[in-house]
């Protein structure tokens, strides 16, 4: 591994006085290559945006406030009046929390004419599944419209932390989304310890990495065992669930939890959790197996039409809305956006020269070979990061949690990282005397990509192609209904 | 192209799967391959008993009406998951627990189902739909809570719109604790279920 970034990243804060002039400011830095990473509200309306990277801009995160208090008369514009529109789920989420605001939520219109038919599917629906309804609109086997309707499994976990501590948020926010939670519970960390002013050891952040790196893998080989039986080929998703299976044992072995729970916490990481009997040569020769293996699977899939032809030209993310929603995480790199946490912001001691794969078609083929490539890039940074890894090392190098205790340095922190899905971004606002969270801002990488389904279902495709559009996408209904 | 540029999408390495053209002659492979499948629960496996809670699998009091003992259909409902479970559950499938072997299986229809799997906390959205599931199943039939959410609600206990339990929605038949349970408990409160005895209780050989 090359350069090593270990500066956590900046924070800056502009502020507004009308609404106006703030989605007016948003839009222009849009239009120059920021990324939007989080919309949220509590006293003031936030836009968090990320510079691109050839900019020369010193702050890595920068906050858009929209200051609302007072007694204003002017028309506010919800961002989606702009186009703005990555941040659908939370603006719905605002408009329902702040009727001060005066946001609209818009649905979509509804199709009539003759022939027409709505063939419902959900909540409860396939062999196992999250529970969403999805309503495909239909005119014989083309489907013309999707809507979708989630909420059925909502927790509120943002309303269930308010009013406790970050150490005693850390174990809902690790069940927010069991397959991401390394990420969840690493977002909620790095926004702590923004706040804290906390920077977790070198040795912390690279058995960070290799957490991030293992759940990574595990999430992409279940995803692709999921589109390998939707195009009926069992015999791949057999080995693809085997393969996870065998990485889920190795995340057992090496840190005592099979889906990596409660080893990253707030200032590093808990190495008092970590089984004292793990090998991490057994671990490393198991992840070189699984690695050549998952390669063959796909060389393989590569070569057979009957999955081929299903995946090709399935489930195209029209322009207009890779341009207005900017899909995130694999969804996104296989629409052409080169976006990547990892390599935009260089937290936790990700390379600097990191390389994402990236492809333009923008259909379920691309998605997949996007899913292959970052399948092979995890196990092999998983690879590097365990033959250097020395859980012993850990000890004493993360600082005791009670200095989380204390009253913050800041009442304010943003954490962002690459979760397998995409950019998850978590926003924590605390009492400054106390710690206590009074807010919690988060984007999820399923809530973000989730309006993109939709459109690029009825794009020309027909109900025989949905499962295979729908395995593509991955996308997640606990990151939605958090 | 940005794509040209990552080694990662330039092809994948060579290895021996490659001398097969297409995914379906896998089959010749299989044939000299042995199973990966585990004994578990009803014979012994170190490496899945270690992931294993002894104390996972609650019963409740056996039920009046009998129950077949074998060729059973699943229907699985999330009723507010954080997807462990379900991550979980779609592991009984794989080739490692493959729990046809017990004559389970997966249904799209409740009207086939002879157990319910309820993942989640019980969202108040839920409770309706899955009394609609359960009145949709054929008797006889039986419920299996899945997870501690489905239990007490878990960490959610509390949380809005969040009933946290299914006593008075409907009646558990066996309880599966863990977050989430390994798949190899899942099995075993599926047999509980089918036997009314947890497989490890009742065989000394299977002990840790």
């Amino acid at each position: 591994m090359s350069t090593i970034v270990t500066a956590p990243p900046t924070q800056a804060v502009r502020t507004y006085p009308t609404a106006a002039s703030w989605l007016e400011a948003w839009s222009a830095l849009r239009e120059h290559g920021w990324e939007t990473v989080l919309l949220d509200a509590d006293e003031e309306v936030n836009a968090v945006l990320m510079p691109p990277s050839d900019d020369p801009q010193r702050e890595n995160l920068v906050t858009l406030r929209l200051i609302t208090q007072g007694p204003h008369r002017e028309r506010r514009d919800p961002p989606s009046a702009r186009d703005i529109l990555e941040t659908l789920d939370a603006e719905a989420r605002i408009a329902g929390e702040r009727a001060d605001l005066g946001w609209a939520v818009s649905e979509p219109p509804p199709v009539r004419g003759k022939g027409i038919f709505v063939y419902p599917l959900g909540p409860v629906r396939a062999d196992v599944a999250e529970s969403m309804l999805y309503r495909l609109v239909v005119m014989g086997d083309e489907i013309v419209q999707l809507n979708l309707r989630h909420h059925f499994k909502q927790r509120h976990i943002r309303q269930l932390v308010l009013g406790s501590t970050v150490l005693e948020a850390m174990p809902v926010i690790a069940r927010f989304t069991t397959t991401s939670n390394v990420h969840h519970t690493l977002a909620l960390a790095a926004a702590a310890e923004a706040a804290w002013g906390v920077a977790p050891h070198p040795d912390a952040d690279a058995t960070r990495v290799l957490l991030a790196e293992l759940e990574r893998a595990v999430s992409h080989l279940g995803d692709l065992a999921a589109l390998a039986v939707s195009t009926g080929l069992t015999v791949p998703q057999m080995e693809y669930l085997h393969l996870k299976e065998d990485l889920l044992r190795v995340n057992a072995s090496l840190f005592g939890h099979r889906y990596l729970r409660g080893v990253v916490c707030l200032g590093g990481v808990n190495w008092t959790a970590l089984p004292s009997h793990a090998d991490p040569l057994q671990a490393t020769e198991t992840v070189a197996e699984i690695l050549k293996v998952a390669s063959g699977i796909a060389a393989q899939l590569e070569r057979t039409p009957s999955f081929l032809d299903r995946l090709h030209g399935a489930g195209t993310v029209p322009k207009s809305a890779i341009h207005q929603i900017r899909p995130v995480g694999p969804v996104g790199r296989a629409s052409g956006r080169t976006f990547d946490v990892r390599q935009r912001l260089g937290y936790a001691g990700y390379p600097a020269d990191l390389q994402v794969p990236v492809l333009p078609q923008a259909d379920a083929y691309a998605r997949f070979r996007v899913r292959v490539a970052e399948l092979n890039q995890s196990l092999a940074i998983v690879l590097s990061r365990l033959a250097a890894w020395d859980p012993t090392r850990l000890r004493q190098k993360t600082p005791a949690e009670t200095a989380f205790a204390e009253p913050p340095r800041s009442p304010e922190g943003l954490g962002v990282v690459e979760a397998p899905r995409g950019l998850l971004a978590y926003r924590l606002v605390v009492d400054a005397s106390n710690g206590r969270i009074r807010h919690l801002g988060v984007a999820t990488p399923s809530a973000r990509n989730w309006p993109v389904v939709p459109a690029a279902v009825a794009n020309g495709n027909i109900l025989q192609d949905f499962p295979i559009i729908d395995a593509s996408f991955a996308l997640s209904v606990a990151g939605w209904d958090g | 192209m940005p794509a040209l540029r990552c080694p990662w999408l330039a092809g994948t390495a060579k290895s021996p799967l490659e001398v097969c053209p297409l995914y379906y002659w896998n089959w010749l492979r299989h044939i000299v391959r042995l199973p990966e499948t585990t004994n578990f629960p009803t014979a012994p496996d170190p490496a899945v008993a270690e992931m294993s809670d002894p104390a996972a699998i609650e019963m409740a009091a056996r039920p009046s009406d009998p129950f077949p003992r074998r060729s059973i259909a699943l229907r699985h409902l999330d009723a507010g998951s954080c997807n462990g479970c379900e991550s979980e559950l779609s592991l009984l499938s794989s080739p490692d627990y493959d729990f046809t072997r017990y004559g389970f299986s997966f249904t799209p229809s409740p009207k086939h189902a002879d157990i319910l799997v309820i993942t989640g906390v019980i969202t108040e959205a839920m409770v309706p739909i899955i009394h609609n599931v359960f009145e949709q199943m054929a008797a006889p039939k039986r419920v299996l809570a899945l997870g501690t959410c489905a239990i007490d609600g878990g960490v959610f206990a509390g949380a809005p719109g969040v009933v946290g339990s299914l006593s008075g929605i409907v009646p558990v038949t066996v309880a599966v604790a863990g977050c989430p349970p390994s798949p190899g408990d899942i099995l075993r409160g599926l047999l509980t279920i089918a036997d009314h005895r947890d497989p490890l209780a009742s065989r000394k050989a299977v002990s840790r």
